[in-house]
């Protein structure tokens, strides 16, 4: 049931920022045409754009980490025993848990502060708490998932994780 | 703060950790137990490594060639192509190489171009019987001109870290790209002569011209993207988002061969890829910083230059701090890194600051496919379903390609300038 409501908040996340980064690319070739046929640009636009890139980020990371598709070199670790494979998977879950714990704890100092002064982007005024929220939440997600994944495994529930060939990026 | 800088990530890299989670352990145990700052500098420099504008061309250019990967575009391109080089043996090889040059023309994103070209060729060259480690090296290797290629993303990084002009710079890039995707090709077809793959068929005016007119659309990317950046209409960014915007017209209203529903999956797959990428780019920013403030570029720097050494041996020194470099660090932090120490080193040379960043460019290109960490490698094997030993074993000799590309273009600055030379003759 966990791994279930996990996983669509994964897919939600990423349906989000998808219509989010169609938006960032409309905004994009809104002010070129602008600019070009009737002098006019979005004021803010750029600003908005980037905001968009950082969630697509910090958030798009978080459904990389659900379906556990983060880049590595794992050539040496796929050939080790069994036991020492497991020990790697729990090792790793635990060191995700302290370094997620550690950036979220000051992602979250470094937010509410943005929020606190009311500091707004140059542009667009956007209050910044927002997209340094994302790194937030981010780390947050990670935390959460890490920590479930590491009850599954301990659990013996959660499966070894796919080979590429199986675990496709783009399909 | 060896143990933090050296220690700590090799040993998470080689037990196979996630490589944000590599490079944030290695800052994580630096500031928290060798440094005295204040521990908010992780997540200012973790937000200001992505809150960067021209980043937004590498999610952009990825998008466009998802587009175009789902829709014919990349296959109409391929069909082109191998009408034009099918009397040749290897063709389908040849065919890979001349494909990444144009769609190098329209993606920018190295990644995106090995994913998308990948997808076609991959499956062909299996069924004509191209030997697996061949067809994995090649793929995973041709990718690397896309950025050399214009448009490409590490040198608009170069460009402002640099203060040099990007135009000059992707006008410098079309020779060598070019030079390297003829020495590729050159090596495909002999590889396939001498192993006997890859035969050869004969040539067909009208399938070439039949092919030309069904990839008409899927040139013009090209040249509207080009076009428009050579003759000032737009930013690289925004030829970016304009081709987005083109390859969901074409592929939507023109093949007829994408809905709505396309388009926002190809979004997805979008958003999936740059949380893949841009997390690390995000880390090694935060790592990039680490190494800044523990003056280690800077050490690196003043011992090149206590050797006194003539340019020549400069460029070679700066080539091989620039290859090991790139097996660590993604092209654009690496620029970002050491542009700003490297690029008055070669001034007070006398090296072309243009010519410089082409070299620049190359080398981290390199890094881009280099094992054992070459981010290419990576895609080949997670998008294409390769194995990352068969990768290893069929990539070495295209190596060795790009090496010798690499001295050329280094030693013969001319390969490089003569294109800034023919675009100010334009200008």
């Amino acid at each position: 049931m966990i791994d279930r409501a996990l996983d669509r908040l994964a897919r939600i996340i990423e349906l989000v920022l998808a219509l989010a980064f169609i938006l960032a690319v409309v905004l994009n070739f809104t002010n070129v045409i602008g600019r070009y046929l009737f002098g006019l640009s979005l004021l803010g636009s750029d600003e908005v754009q980037v905001f968009i890139m950082v969630a697509m980020t910090f958030l798009g990371a978080v459904v990389v980490t659900r379906r556990n598709e983060h880049l590595r070199m794992d050539v040496l670790a796929k050939r080790a025993p069994e036991g020492v494979r497991l020990v790697l998977r729990i090792a790793e879950q635990v060191l995700l848990i302290v370094l997620a714990a550690f950036v979220l704890s000051q992602s979250y100092f470094y937010a509410g502060q943005m929020l606190r002064i009311g500091r707004t982007s140059d542009m667009a005024g956007v209050p910044m708490w927002i997209p340094h929220a994302s790194v937030t939440l981010g780390f947050a997600l990670m935390l959460l998932i890490a920590c479930w994944r590491l009850a599954s495994i301990v659990a013996g529930r959660e499966p070894e994780r796919a080979a590429p060939a199986d675990g496709k990026v783009w399909e | 703060m060896m143990f933090a800088l050296v220690v700590v990530p090799v040993a998470l890299l080689l037990i196979g950790f996630p490589i944000f989670m590599v490079l944030l352990a290695a800052v994580t145990v630096a500031i928290v137990f060798f440094m005295h700052v204040p521990l908010v500098v992780v997540h200012q420099n973790l937000f200001g490594s992505v809150n960067a504008t021209p980043l937004l061309a590498v999610p952009f250019f990825i998008y466009a060639g998802e587009l175009m990967g789902r829709g014919s575009v990349a296959q109409r391109l391929v069909d082109f192509v191998q009408a034009g080089v099918g009397s040749v043996r290897g063709s389908l090889g040849v065919t890979a190489v001349g494909t990444s040059a144009i769609f190098g023309a329209i993606s920018g994103a190295s990644a995106a171009t090995v994913a998308t070209i990948g997808k076609v060729m991959v499956p062909a060259m299996r069924r004509a019987g191209y030997p697996e480690t061949f067809t994995a090296g090649l793929i995973t290797a041709v990718g690397a001109i896309d950025v050399i290629i214009p448009p490409s993303i590490p040198m608009i990084v170069y460009g402002a870290a640099a203060e040099e002009s990007v135009a000059r710079l992707y006008a410098a890039g079309v020779v060598p790209g070019l030079m390297i995707a003829v020495m590729i090709a050159a090596y495909v077809v002999w590889r396939a002569k001498r192993e006997k793959f890859g035969a050869a068929e004969p040539f067909d005016l009208s399938r070439f011209l039949h092919a030309a007119g069904r990839s008409i659309w899927a040139l013009g990317a090209p040249v509207i993207i080009l076009g428009g950046i050579y003759g000032g209409v737009f930013s690289p960014t925004e030829a970016a988002a304009v081709a987005c915007v083109y390859a969901a017209l074409v592929t939507a209203f023109v093949f007829r061969e994408l809905g709505v529903r396309d388009i926002v999956e190809a979004a997805a797959a979008t958003v999936m890829f740059t949380g893949q990428i841009l997390i690390i780019v995000a880390c090694a920013g935060v790592f990039a910083w680490l190494l800044t403030v523990n003056q280690v570029p800077a050490a690196v720097t003043a011992w090149l230059q206590s050797l006194h050494v003539s340019a020549w041996m400069l460029l070679l020194a700066i080539n091989v701090l620039l290859l090991a470099v790139g097996c660590f660090l993604d092209p654009l932090s690496a620029i970002l890194l050491l542009s700003p120490l490297l690029v008055p080193m070669v001034k007070a040379v006398g090296i072309d600051t243009v010519h410089f960043g082409i070299v620049v460019t190359v080398n981290l290109a390199i890094g881009l496919f280099h094992p054992p960490f070459g981010i290419n490698i990576f895609v080949a094997q997670s998008v294409l379903g390769l194995k990352l030993e068969t990768i290893y074993r069929g990539i070495i000799p295209f190596v060795f390609i790009y090496l010798i590309a690499l001295a050329l273009i280094t030693y013969i600055p001319e390969i490089s300038l003569i294109g800034v030379r023919t675009l100010l003759a334009k200008g």
